[in-house]
């Protein structure tokens, strides 16, 4: 009996919009474990608290063949060394976690164990997804939960089955911690209304789910280093830090991994009316000698407003932020090539959905 | 003062910035916070900064624009900031104008002009920090409180304060099968507690992020008004009203339009609307439906007809029948009877 | 340079503060009133109107306020005064905090008094001490001059870049915010040469060095922060040391001391008849004037007993609690504080020279006294008694570790 007898299951998920998702995806976990004999607890990464609209959170479940009291020793911890599943209620999140200045963007499954299973909610193709995927140094499994992130409010649950899919997956990839009987009873025992709805969501995922295999080093290459954080006789006394020099940024904390949309430029559209740059509440736009915009957008989080505020149809548009592979600027790009901009444009523009946030209904 | 003088001194004010053109491009608190997607109190703070330039000190009473601003050992600041216990604001701003000006004085420090801004939450200024923000406006050092306002505490995920909107739901007043409306007191009034308590005051005014240029003057006539100056801003906060954070500058529009948020400024003496609330009051535009507003909110998802009709009641109250329509809840006798 | 002119003028110990921030040229004083605190600030308010002092005076709208006055003017390079009383230090306690973690050496003076309810003016030392544990330095006095020297002493120590902590100058209420005794004053230019400017340096808060204050921390930096805070009062014994020695160098005589009063050069206590003494009292604050009696009175009757006042409680003398105790038999602690429900229901002090003690080979008996509470005398008689106790424990196996000075109901 030791640590190795307990299993983490990690849930990422966007802070706010899916709070409430990746609570009672933990509760559940929990109950099903227990069921099923086994000692188990859930706890929230405590720095993600309190949680921002988007920023990256994590919640966590340990399901042990220990104790309960060796379990809850184990897992007193901010967060677990190792984890054997994760979860990714968004996959856009699959492009990296920045919830903490100095720590950097770190990769969607820094923390997998070897023979580990990381299930993405996405609608992606799996090759698609892979692309997207940083690669281990060994074997693991990627399952793809082919549904919608499901977003919702503050006050609201979005109850659109998201949670009784999550449950199926993991009893897909992992029924040592969780099997689809114990899901399937749980379900039964714990949600009264739309039983039949929610047994056939358990189903399609456990049935339906994509999987495949990752071998060592496929995926994207994703450089990831711990920082430093610097000793005590380094640090400013009195509490105190340096603050951002005149024209620069906050280098230490960048938060670009906010986002799920990024605001696209059509600069043959814009007619500098300075909009953009008035409203972001994140100061990402860069007037440029010419007057239009670039967009800073490892620090844009993508709210929208820009594009909200933007006079001209079609100027500024919200897009998918996976069809974008990194944080190139946008300005150099149309000054470089306006053809060639135009048709990245087109295709970045290829597939624009509805935000899917769901307000109010709490109760 | 002859209509002539006010109108004079009202061109002075707004020759300050005229279009968004003029407003400087420099930021002074920058990208780098972690603050919810479509933050209007970010945009607050930013405007703040950008419009009170280097030779500014800024101070920040505990709550969002603390604890999501700053994450150690970096800031988002690029002038000089410091931390303000959550009733300190009025305390801090001044021990740092009265340092500054005993510094100055007794020749320890360069004599030049330096702003003094303390920022502070519903809490940190309406509740709490009330008793020491009265203080503040009543010796006369230049300094300048602003009222972050996001109708809760935010911070701790959302709970009720003194300036939540009747009806709303947070962690303190969620809605439930014996009381629909937990929240039962209506928001507090705070611009004219401070002009009418505090005779040295020269210059208060209300905002919002959702009209930039107001906002940016407002600030800066704050600062060059001299002594000490409150701004109060109603700022959208999309996590706990409960909206997709691209509508942030749409509920600050119709905050305004509703009549719900009055935007004035209080200039010696003075009342003079701005915006589109000067139409309102003048009778030129016709106040939106509360419902507008209220609707695109998941805060007041619960509210039922009666609802809807008691806060549209209310806000008809401010421009029927107050004597200073949108400001004052007061109304004369002798004008009564009129 | 002993022969300096001095002035000898007759103030009590919160009036001897106000003029020691005087000579200090103190720029930033926050006021708000409680007993018996309050005439510190009605004295430099009288400064300033007679000017005598150039300073601003801001009343406060409590004693939050009053510290998160200082506390940001101190962040701006302002050498500040402040103080209260009792429940008006709790009231500020949050302030009161923060102004350590954010090392700013504002000098506050404690007129120590009993906590509410019911409302008592009198003395109690536990106003002070519930700072002990947040990075404070606090020292205790016991005559005015030793108030006026520690005042000046505290915005050096305090100020010195390799410390940065804010000082609690603590006196007993009463006996002697109250009290009127001869302070010498010294020559305001001397004063100059021992009192450097303040300069924060890298920490202050102006334009010309932008600097964020106290940005939210996570777990990632916390433990750091607080270890900085334990080095910088562990650096406040030597630069405490030095300053003791120069104010004896600039002023001619060492702090605390006059042509009447003597006492052995050590800043962080005072030792009296400890050479050979069986039964030791401790004690802070004015007790130590009756004590000093009772002991004479004691040795005349061939009880060999001795006291050891603590002076500076933070950083706390633990080398020289041992040093002056190791050779004791029974040690009494006079705590004007309780701990209730602590070890052995012992005061605070008590518990500090306990734990001091614990590595000698061979330990006296160390007994807790609680008395003078809520402004009681503790009287001659009371000190004596406690020696007799001291010296009847000497001999037998420990009975008891607490007793209650002169409580009504139980025997004394």
């Amino acid at each position: 009996m030791g640590e190795e007898d307990v299993k983490y299951v990690e849930i990422t998920y966007r802070g706010i919009f899916q709070k409430r998702l990746a609570k009672y995806v933990a509760e559940g976990l929990v109950y099903m474990a227990r069921d099923m004999g086994k000692s188990a607890v859930s706890f929230g990464r405590y720095g993600d608290s309190p949680e921002r609209n988007g920023v990256p959170a994590k919640y966590y479940v340990a399901v042990g063949n220990v104790s309960e009291e060796d379990l809850i020793g184990y897992s007193t911890r901010v967060e677990p060394e190792y984890v054997d599943v994760i979860a990714v209620l968004d996959d856009t999140l699959l492009k990296g976690v920045e919830s903490w200045a100095w720590q950097g963007v770190q990769p969607i499954n820094l923390k997998l164990r070897k023979d580990g299973a990381m299930i993405v909610t996405s609608r992606k193709p799996m090759e698609e997804m892979v692309k997207l995927t940083p690669s281990k140094d060994f074997q693991w499994t990627l399952g793809k939960l082919n549904w919608d992130r499901s977003f919702s409010g503050l006050w609201a649950f979005n109850d659109d089955t998201t949670m009784e899919r999550v449950w199926g997956a993991i009893a897909k990839v992992r029924p040592d911690i969780v099997d689809i009987q114990h899901v399937v009873s749980y379900v039964k025992s714990h949600k009264k209304d739309k039983l039949n709805e929610r047994l056939k969501a358990v189903e399609e995922a456990y049935e339906g789910l994509v999987i495949k295999t990752m071998n060592p080093g496929e995926g994207v290459e994703f450089k990831y280093a711990p920082p430093r954080l610097l000793t005590w006789q380094e640090m400013m006394e009195g509490t105190a830090i340096p603050a951002v020099p005149r024209g620069g940024r906050n280098e230490q904390f960048k938060r670009g991994t906010t986002k799920t949309e990024r605001p696209t430029v059509d600069f043959d559209a814009c007619i500098k009316c300075d909009l953009c740059w008035v409203y972001c509440p994140d100061e990402c736009f860069d007037k440029t000698p010419d007057g239009y915009y670039d967009i800073a957008y490892d620090y844009c989080v993508g709210c929208g407003i820009c594009a909200e505020v933007c006079p001209v149809k079609n100027c500024i548009v919200m897009v998918d932020e996976k069809r974008l592979p990194d944080y190139t600027r946008p300005y150099g790009m149309w000054k470089a090539n306006k053809v060639e901009y135009k048709k990245w444009l087109q295709n970045a523009r290829a597939e624009v959905r509805e935000r899917p946030i769901v307000p109010g209904l709490g109760r | 003062m002859t209509e002539n003088e006010l109108e004079k001194e009202e061109r002075m004010y707004k020759s300050i910035i005229k279009t968004i053109k003029q407003a400087p491009l420099e930021e002074f608190y920058t990208s780098g916070h972690r603050t919810c997607q479509g933050c209007e109190s970010a945009l607050l703070m930013r405007y703040l900064a950008k419009i009170s330039g280097e030779r500014t000190i800024v101070v920040g009473a505990t709550g969002c624009m603390y604890v999501a601003n700053t994450t150690y050992y970096t800031t988002s600041w690029v002038v000089p900031w410091v931390h303000t216990q959550l009733g300190g604001s009025g305390g801090a701003a001044l021990g740092t104008a009265a340092a500054l000006r005993a510094l100055m004085r007794k020749g320890k420090i360069k004599e030049e002009p330096i702003n003094v801004i303390v920022f502070c939450g519903d809490l940190g200024c309406a509740d709490m920090g009330l008793s020491g923000v009265s203080n503040a406006m009543t010796y006369d050092y230049n300094l300048l409180i602003i009222l972050y306002d996001n109708e809760s505490s935010a911070n701790t995920d959302i709970q009720e304060t003194s300036m939540t909107p009747y009806g709303a739901q947070t962690s303190f007043s969620r809605p439930g099968t014996a009381r629909r409306i937990m929240k039962r007191r209506w928001k507090k009034n705070v611009v004219p507690m401070i002009i009418a308590g505090h005779r040295n005051v020269r210059y208060a005014a209300t905002t919002s992020p959702a009209y930039p240029l107001d906002t940016l003057n407002k600030i800066k006539k704050a600062l060059s008004a001299g002594g000490p100056t409150f701004i109060h801003s109603l700022d959208p906060c999309p996590k706990g009203w409960d909206y997709d954070p691209m509508y942030s500058h749409e509920l600050g529009t119709l905050a305004v339009e509703t009549g719900i948020w009055p935007l004035y400024e209080y200039i010696d003496g003075k009342i003079v609307y701005n915006e589109p609330t000067k139409g309102i009051v003048e009778g030129r535009i016709k106040r939106k439906p509360v419902r507008e507003y209220l609707e695109k909110q998941g805060r007041f998802s619960h509210f039922v007809e009666e609802d809807y009709d008691y806060f549209q009641k209310m806000v008809d109250e401010m421009y029927e029948k107050w004597e200073i329509p949108g400001v004052m809840p007061i109304r004369s006798v002798e004008l009564a009877r009129k | 340079m002993t022969q300096v002119a001095e002035k000898e003028i007759l103030l009590n110990g919160t009036q001897a503060v106000a003029y020691a921030a005087m000579y200090a040229d103190v720029d930033v004083t926050a006021a708000y009133p409680i007993r018996p605190y309050t005439e510190v600030m009605d004295t430099i308010s009288k400064l300033i109107a007679d000017g005598q002092l150039d300073a601003e005076f801001i009343i406060a709208e409590g004693e939050h306020g009053q510290f998160e006055i200082v506390k940001h003017a101190s962040l701006v390079g302002a050498r500040t005064l402040v103080g209260t009383s009792g429940v008006g230090w709790l009231y500020a306690m949050e302030a009161i905090v923060v102004t350590a973690t954010d090392r700013a050496p504002v000098v506050a003076v404690i007129g120590n008094r009993a906590l509410d309810d019911p409302g008592a003016y009198g003395v109690e030392h536990n106003d002070a001490l519930m700072v002990r544990d947040v990075g404070w330095l606090l020292v205790w006095v016991d005559t005015a001059q030793e108030a006026f020297d520690t005042a000046l002493l505290a915005y050096r120590i305090g100020e010195d870049p390799r410390v940065l902590i804010p000082v609690g100058v603590s006196m007993d209420g009463g006996f002697l915010t109250h009290s009127e005794q001869i302070v010498r004053l010294p020559d305001r230019e001397l004063v100059k040469s021992f009192l450097p400017p303040y300069d924060r340096g890298k920490l202050r808060v102006h334009p010309d060095n932008p600097i964020s204050v106290a940005p939210q921390v996570n777990e990632d930096w916390v433990t750091e922060i607080r270890r900085q805070h334990d080095e910088g009062m562990e650096r406040a014994r030597e630069v405490i040391k030095e300053a003791y020695e120069s104010f004896k160098k600039t002023f001619g005589r060492y702090p605390g001391t006059t042509r009447d009063i003597t006492m052995p050069e050590n800043p962080f206590v005072e030792p009296y008849m400890v050479e050979d003494a069986d039964v030791i009292l401790v004690g802070m604050g004015t007790v130590s004037k009756p004590m000093k009696v009772a002991i004479k009175n004691m040795r005349e009757k061939g009880v060999k007993a001795g006291m050891l006042r603590i002076r500076w409680f933070r950083p706390f003398p633990a080398e020289d609690v041992m040093k002056y105790l190791a050779n004791a038999k029974v040690v009494c602690v006079v705590d004007r504080d309780y701990s209730l429900g602590s070890p052995f229901r012992g005061g605070v002090v008590y518990h500090e020279v306990r734990s001091s003690l614990y590595d000698l080979d061979e330990r006296p008996k160390v007994l807790s006294f609680i008395g003078g509470l809520g402004g009681r005398e503790i009287t001659i008689q009371d000190v004596e008694k406690i020696i007799k106790i001291g010296v009847e424990q000497r001999d037998t196996p420990l009975t008891r570790h607490t007793y209650w000075v002169n409580v009504r109901g139980d025997p004394w």
